[in-house]
């Protein structure tokens, strides 16, 4: 029959273009993963750390000095975003081949002063082996002196020390791993550790049997050093959320051309964590300052989720790379991130099309929970679904005073988009006098989805009551959640901004939901006397 | 033992219960997408443009008295409605029942409505001045209708003392599916809306006699307001009213309709023809109807 032919036709089209959607994305994806080596753990996101350094001081008319250590850029920590907020310190930055030295200096200072320093840090988690065989070589070259000699706090000389030595490393020439293996396991598992801020030098914590993480550190540099092993102590930041005044010290072992860390208060051997930011090389002292000034110090942390940079720059080299891509957008001034708000849009609606058809809640149409969610970028979700409620009840009241007013239709919606955009404006001016910020961003909802909202709004509610509103209001918040939930998420951001090719899965997807005829979670609910009834 | 026996029993029995639910999806892309074409919606938005096709077919509705579609035709109003007491103003394009005046009767110079409210001329002419602006349409311009009140036949009238009872009938491709009465409740404010409380009675499309009968989702036996009996009835008329149904069905290029009719003291009347008509007329019958659509063609079930 002809309908009948042409329905099959209709069916071989459809499951071609199905497979086409499928197939071309996968491969395309699979090329650059193996063809091209893209790096896919790069597209996992990261952790990053904000620090924040708050210093102050209470003068009386003297000059003040203040000195402190900064984070420099290695092989295994990247600091950026730095800023100094100084206030009537003249600051000066100087830099040597180990550390990064800021001095606040003011010449003659009354009254509370504060200096805020503030930095990003993404660091790696790095772990070292020691080839077993490695035996401790007779010479090293010059530059390695200084970490082979005695210090006032590093007393390797000391007879005591000598002592110690030969009881934890009772063996006749051992190779590097015995030595640090005997020696970090005697000041991890026999030393107590100590909660004490204050200076220890090494034959003092030897003399303790405890020690904090300065006076262990000093005593394991020293029985190095007397193995004629270089090592040396670092100072830096265990970053967790939060405030803290307490710095850490670990210390740094040459062997074979690398500098192996080692950590006898966390019991770190041969490796050391993501959250470990180095601050300084050296027996130093973190803060240095002027005398009876009161001063104070606190690092303030904060942590959050970002995508690899070094990743992204990776892809760039690539053939058929995503960078060289998106540079065509950049060219035209639109950025990476309306981009990836623009990339996102679909996995959102497809997201509420599983919730429609699938589950069955009601939206206010397919694309409002994708929208919403995507303007909660710059809110966050509670302050995105404030918004969106907000938006509800003032076009409800709004409509009813207009309806009382008996208007036409258009000029209606007109007045009550003009209110919406003034209650979303007052909001922001409210939002800025309380210093919530994220408020603040309610201006940037965009103004066509408010525009959507209040006239779904207005429509339903004159043809199915308040009632339904709010129930497809609630539903919707739902639909929202999910969406931002996906959308927000920095894993499918970056899968979608690596490999594009993926949104044709999203269209495969839709095609086959697209004639899905399953029943919807709700309509179990809606025909459950018909379906469960007991058989007669 | 024999509880998870019971249970395991109970469960593929729902399985197969649920196969019989017409579902939303399923409705829309194999019933409504395929038999009912976009261009033909307007027959089931307009209602004077579903009189002027229908009409001259052989289907009865409403009689027109008069339509306003433009402001200046008002001036003769207060003449046109001069000899009737007995009509309906309603919007050609309104849905869910907004925008309806029913009247009948006058008192003095002003008229009488079904409520007992009473219309001046100025509150007639307000009315239909709202309707042509599209107040009811959510159009800029829609038409006013005149039309004849439907007088109820007494045996529905009994059921339904509230408003206006409608009989909704499922046809595909020209064949009845299911059947059920709405019968408008105090719940319900007058409206046979079942959403809003109107109670759905369901009819033996091939008889007449009214099987079930649920209330706002629940199962009911007798009229929530007056305590009538709703089951075991036969609505008068029935032939009539299934031969009205067949003709519309025949009569329109839609082929998966909800035809909605009214049973008048003298026999059937079309009210109007839904293009998307819901499925909530499973749970008045208390059965699905996928069997039913499915039976009728058997290649259907073979390719899913």
């Amino acid at each position: 029959m002809d309908s009948n032919s042409s329905n099959n036709t209709k069916r071989n089209i459809y499951i071609v273009v199905l497979a086409i959607m499928v197939l071309l994305p996968i491969s395309v994806t699979a090329y650059k993963l193996y063809a091209l080596d893209y790096p896919l753990a790069g597209l996992i996101p990261t952790h990053s750390y904000n620090v924040e350094v708050s210093m102050q001081t209470d003068g009386h008319g003297e000059a003040i000095n203040i000195r402190t250590y900064l984070p420099k850029t290695d092989s295994r920590q990247s600091v950026d975003n730095e800023h100094n907020s100084s206030g009537a310190f003249t600051t000066e930055i100087t830099s040597d081949q180990l550390n990064r030295e800021a001095t606040w200096h003011a010449d003659s200072m009354r009254g509370q002063q504060s200096v805020l320093y503030a930095y990003s840090v993404r660091a790696n988690h790095v772990r070292f082996n020691i080839p077993p065989a490695l035996t401790i070589p007779d010479s090293y070259p010059a530059v390695l002196a200084p970490y082979l000699v005695a210090e006032p706090g590093i007393q390797k000389d000391d007879p005591e020390i000598e002592a110690a030595l030969r009881r934890i490393v009772p063996i006749h020439n051992p190779t590097i791993l015995e030595a640090v293996t005997r020696i970090h396991r005697e000041l991890q598992d026999n030393m107590e550790n100590r909660n004490f801020s204050g200076f220890t030098d090494a034959l003092t914590a030897l003399r303790l049997g405890e020690a904090s993480c300065n006076g262990k550190s000093r005593l394991f540099v020293a029985l190095l050093r007397k193995l004629n092993i270089p090592a040396r102590l670092v100072g830096g930041l265990v970053m967790q959320s939060g405030s803290k005044r307490t710095s850490h010290q670990w210390i740094e072992v040459y062997v074979n051309g690398h500098w192996v860390p080692f950590d006898t208060i966390n019991d770190h051997f041969a490796e050391i964590p993501a959250n470990y930011l180095t601050l300084y090389y050296g027996d130093e002292v973190l803060f240095k300052h002027t005398a009876n000034v009161n001063f104070q110090y606190f690092f303030k942390i904060s942590k959050q989720l970002v995508t690899r940079p070094d990743a992204q720059s990776a892809l760039s080299q690539s053939m058929l790379n995503v960078t060289n891509f998106y540079a065509f957008f950049e060219r035209v001034g639109i950025s990476q991130n309306l981009l990836t708000i623009l990339l996102m849009l679909p996995l959102g609606a497809l997201v509420t099309v599983v919730f429609r058809n699938v589950i069955g809640l009601e939206t206010f149409g397919t694309f409002l929970p994708a929208l919403i969610a995507s303007a909660a970028r710059d809110t966050g979700l509670l302050w995105g679904m404030i918004g969106f409620i907000a938006i509800i009840i003032v076009s409800a009241i709004v409509r009813r005073a207009l309806d009382w007013l008996q208007l036409l239709h258009s000029p209606k919606m007109a007045i009550m988009l003009t209110t919406v955009v003034i209650v979303m404006m007052t909001i922001t001016v409210g939002g800025v006098q309380l210093g919530l910020f994220e408020l603040a961003h309610m201006t940037l909802f965009p103004i066509a989805i408010l525009a959507i909202t209040a006239e779904r709004v207005a429509l339903m509610e004159s043809e199915q009551g308040g009632m339904k509103v709010v129930q497809i209001s609630f539903m919707t918040l739902i639909v929202i959640a999910a969406c931002y939930v996906v959308m927000d998420s920095l894993f499918m951001q970056s899968l979608i901004l690596a490999f594009p090719e993926l949104l044709l899965v999203v269209i495969a997807l839709n095609l086959w939901l697209g004639k899905w005829i399953g029943i919807r979670v709700m309509e179990f609910l809606r025909f459950r006397r018909l379906i469960m009834k007991r058989a007669k | 033992m024999s509880m998870l026996n019971t249970l395991m029993a109970g469960l593929i029995d729902a399985r197969s219960r649920a196969k019989t639910v017409l579902s939303m999806n399923r409705r829309n892309l194999h019933y409504i997408y395929t038999r009912n074409e976009r261009k033909y919606f307007p027959l089931a938005d307009d209602k004077l443009l579903a009189k002027e096709t229908l009409i001259p077919l052989g289907v009865r509705m409403p009689e027109t008295y008069r339509v306003y579609s433009y402001f200046y035709e008002l001036r003769d109003l207060e003449q046109s409605l001069q000899h009737l007491h007995d009509f309906v103003i309603k919007p050609a394009q309104g849905s869910g029942g907004n925008g309806i005046i029913v009247i009948a009767g006058k008192k003095g110079r002003n008229w009488l409505g079904i409520s007992g409210k009473v219309y001046t001329l100025f509150d007639l002419k307000k009315h239909i001045t709202d309707i042509i602006y599209g107040v009811y349409s959510h159009d800029l311009g829609d038409k006013a209708i005149i039309e004849s009140r439907i007088v109820q036949h007494p045996e529905v009238a009994e059921l339904s003392l509230l408003g206006l009872a409608d009989v909704r009938v499922i046809i595909c491709d020209d064949i009845p599916v299911m059947g059920m009465t709405r019968l408008p409740t105090r719940q319900s404010e007058g409206k046979a809306n079942l959403h809003q409380g109107a109670l759905g009675v369901a009819i033996d499309i091939d008889t007449g006699l009214t099987t079930n009968a649920s209330f706002l989702g629940q199962p009911i036996e007798e009229h929530p307001d007056s305590a009538i009996q709703l089951i075991g009835r036969t609505l008068p008329y029935w032939a009539e009213v299934m031969d009205l149904a067949n003709r519309t069905a025949q009569a329109v290029p839609l082929k998966y309709l909800g035809v909605d009719i009214s049973i008048a003291i003298d026999g059937p009347l079309l009210l109007e023809i839904n293009v998307r008509p819901g499925l909530e007329i499973q749970n008045v019958n208390d059965r699905g109807m996928l069997p039913i659509l499915q039976g009728m063609y058997e290649h259907e079930v073979v390719s899913k």
